[in-house]
């Protein structure tokens, strides 16, 4: 392994804060998170729900803006990319995986992976070619003219993955993707994730609300009411799912260093 | 490069009954609108294409079509050696003295309709030279024989070949049909010009007489020397401009047509609108999606505009080949469709669904597909993905 400190970070969030405005209440989603995380590492979001944790997944893949603070990605700094350009920088560069798959009902699954693709200059026999070759790596080769109705919610993950990864981006964002799936099927997602870092050097970060995903990854971040846990608080969190995936199955070089590192 | 137009018609597939209630609605609004079309063309047709650009409608003064005009025989005379008109090979004048009136007859279906019979001579069909007999032969003067318009041939009963009409006092013996290009005089019957007179007992032989000039100067001359002669009280016009005025009414229909069509069309936009708005509802965690894998506004905007063409190119489809079959059917039960012209006699109309009807109802689909898909493609495009991402 590399050491961590040798990398570049892929993904800087620098005093990031969100805010809601619903009625005459403001709602604090994120408040002043700052955080780094180095190219090809596997990590997870966590934390109860209304942490923030879809808030900040949203503003690293560029579908959201923060309210202060920057984000980069690669060293793109999203906030002066205007809207077009964001869309076109999001097609290109990140993959996103969501709880409920989105996939497109009319279309079979390898139109669907070749979606991202309509947005390149790649001829239609490329597009789906690749589309295939995206299939075969989330397993689902046979399964390339099904529509997501006859497929199985795990079947359908894993084309939602296959469309995540059809444009080679460097940064794989996924929103728990587990979250609807059983949990046999839920393992073999996080292990495809896994082989996405370990075979293709895929950045990859994950919300999830499974303790089991510890075994998975890198490192874990703990957001709670919008606020990102460091130092003791962080540990505490940790062991707290540990705890609840049954035992220390985290190593603790994964441990956070104050700041939020991974 | 935006969404393929298959999402946008695989949508529209996708959800068979929505779509097929509203495209049956977009249907309707194209049947009604081809039919009537149609009907307005064949009719503007009959009156547009009666008139010939170098003959003269010759009638007494201040009558307004010739079935109220009257003239002598002696007025008749005078004019017919006016100079300027046409003549044929034998040197003869092409004036034809022609007498109209407006009989019953029964149809095939058991109904009472006025026609139009037209006391003739020979020389009318050089005068009318579209006028051509398809069938049979010309009648023979004095030997009570009739020949009969296309329009009448498949209208009323015993209108054919060899079989005899009752109208007047007399039976007249059908020995020719004739077609004249689609024009108002095919729903006509035509007879000798004396026969007639004596068989309605007319104080005046003819009704009106028609000239073919010699050139367009002369038609011009003729007209204002026959206006302006004092002895008769005549007064000439091109045939043209008698049945454009006699025409108005059709194009009077044309406009009340034309705003029914729209208005209906209008109510099949909501349903559209209606129908797309749900879908936009429905797919709203969709769009959210296909926004946030990198499509833009406008791909979003497009498809959903693309989406509701479609559906109101389904309408169109179904519509056109309900329209076509409903005028083969109406055309062979009916055969054809009658109107009650300013003359109060009965025009007889067959109904063509034709390319340019087809094309205008066309036209009336897309714009309900256009229109009708506008609000909701913009909302489609509007939404922001994160909040489209929370529907999930
Ligand atoms: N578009 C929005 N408008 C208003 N408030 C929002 C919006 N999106 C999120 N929020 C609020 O911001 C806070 C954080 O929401 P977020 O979706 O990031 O939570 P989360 O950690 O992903 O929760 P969960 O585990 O339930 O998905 C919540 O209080 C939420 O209600
Ligand atoms: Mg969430």
């Amino acid at each position: 392994m590399e050491p961590v400190a040798a990398r570049e970070p892929l993904i800087q969030i620098l005093s990031v804060s969100r805010r809601y405005v619903r009625g005459v209440d403001e709602v604090h989603a994120l408040e002043n998170v700052s955080l780094s995380i180095a190219a090809g590492r596997f990590v997870a979001f966590m934390g109860p729900s209304g942490s923030g944790k879809s808030t900040l997944m949203n503003l690293v893949s560029g579908i959201d803006r923060p309210s202060e603070g920057e984000v980069l990605v690669a060293g793109q700094s999203l906030g002066e990319l205007d809207e077009d350009e964001l869309a076109e920088w999001r097609a290109r560069h990140v993959g996103l995986i969501f709880q409920f798959f989105n996939l497109i009902p009319v279309l079979d699954a390898r139109d669907n992976v070749a979606l991202p693709l309509l947005l390149t200059d790649l001829a239609k026999s490329e597009r789906l070619r690749r589309a295939e070759t995206a299939l075969r790596v989330v397993g689902l080769e046979e399964r390339t003219d099904h529509y997501p109705r006859t497929l199985s919610g795990g079947e359908q993950q894993r084309v939602a993955i296959a469309r995540a990864i059809v444009t080679d981006p460097d940064l794989i964002v996924a929103d728990e993707p587990t979250g609807d799936l059983d949990a046999r099927n839920a393992e073999a997602i996080l292990e495809l994730l896994r082989r996405l870092k370990n075979d293709f050097g895929k950045t990859i970060i994950m919300v999830t609300h499974d303790p089991r995903a510890l075994r998975f990854v890198d490192h874990a971040f703990h957001l709670d009411k919008g606020l990102l846990l460091e130092g003791e608080d962080a540990e505490r969190a940790d062991r707290a799912v540990q705890l609840a995936a049954g035992g220390g199955l985290l190593s603790a070089a994964g441990a956070a260093r104050p700041g939020g590192a991974a | 490069m935006g969404l393929p137009v298959s999402y946008s018609v695989r949508n529209v597939l996708a959800r068979p009954m929505r779509s097929m209630m509203t495209a049956g609605v977009i249907a309707l609004v194209v049947v009604a609108a081809t039919l009537f079309l149609g009907l307005i063309t064949s009719l503007k047709r009959t009156v547009a294409i009666s008139g010939d650009p170098m003959n003269l409608i010759v009638m007494r003064k201040g009558s307004d079509n010739d079935g109220s005009s009257q003239l002598s025989l002696e007025a008749y005379q005078a004019i017919r050696f006016f100079d300027g008109i046409a003549r044929d090979a034998a040197d003869q004048p092409l004036a034809s003295p022609e007498l109209v009136v407006q009989p019953f007859l029964r149809t095939k279906d058991g109904g009472r309709e006025n026609v139009l019979a037209r006391g003739v001579e020979p020389v009318a069909l050089q005068v009318h030279d579209k006028v051509r007999i398809v069938e049979g032969r010309m009648f023979q003067p004095s030997a009570g024989e009739a020949i009969i318009g296309r329009g009448v041939a498949s209208r009323y009963a015993d209108a054919e070949l060899g079989k005899e009409l009752q109208f007047g006092r007399g039976r007249w013996k059908v020995v020719g049909v004739f077609d004249a290009d689609g024009s108002a005089f095919e729903s006509e019957v035509w007879v000798d010009v004396r026969e007639l007179a004596n068989d309605a007992k007319r104080p005046f032989p003819y009704s009106g007489v028609r000239l073919r000039a010699a050139s367009p100067t002369d038609l011009a001359r003729l007209e204002k020397r026959i206006d302006d002669d004092p002895r008769y009280a005549l007064d000439a016009q091109p045939e043209v401009e008698y049945y454009a005025k006699q025409s108005e009414s059709a194009n009077s229909l044309y406009v009340l047509v034309i705003g029914i069509a729209v208005l209906a069309g209008v109510g099949a936009g909501f349903g559209a609108a209606n129908t797309m708005y749900a879908a936009v509802q429905a797919r709203t965690a969709e769009i959210g999606t296909l926004r946030a894998l990198g499509f833009s506004k406008r791909s979003i905007l497009v498809a959903f505009q693309i989406e509701a063409i479609a559906l109101a190119l389904l309408g169109f489809a179904i519509g056109a080949v309900l329209s076509v079959l409903l005028a083969l059917v109406l055309n062979a039960l009916l055969g054809g469709i009658a109107f009650g012209a300013q003359t109060f006699t009965t025009n007889v109309i067959t109904l063509r669904v034709s390319p340019s009807d087809l094309i205008g109802a066309l036209g009336l689909a897309l714009l309900v597909g256009v229109l009708g898909g506008l609000g909701p493609a913009w909302r489609a495009a509007r939404l922001r993905p994160i909040e489209a991402l929370r529907k999930a």
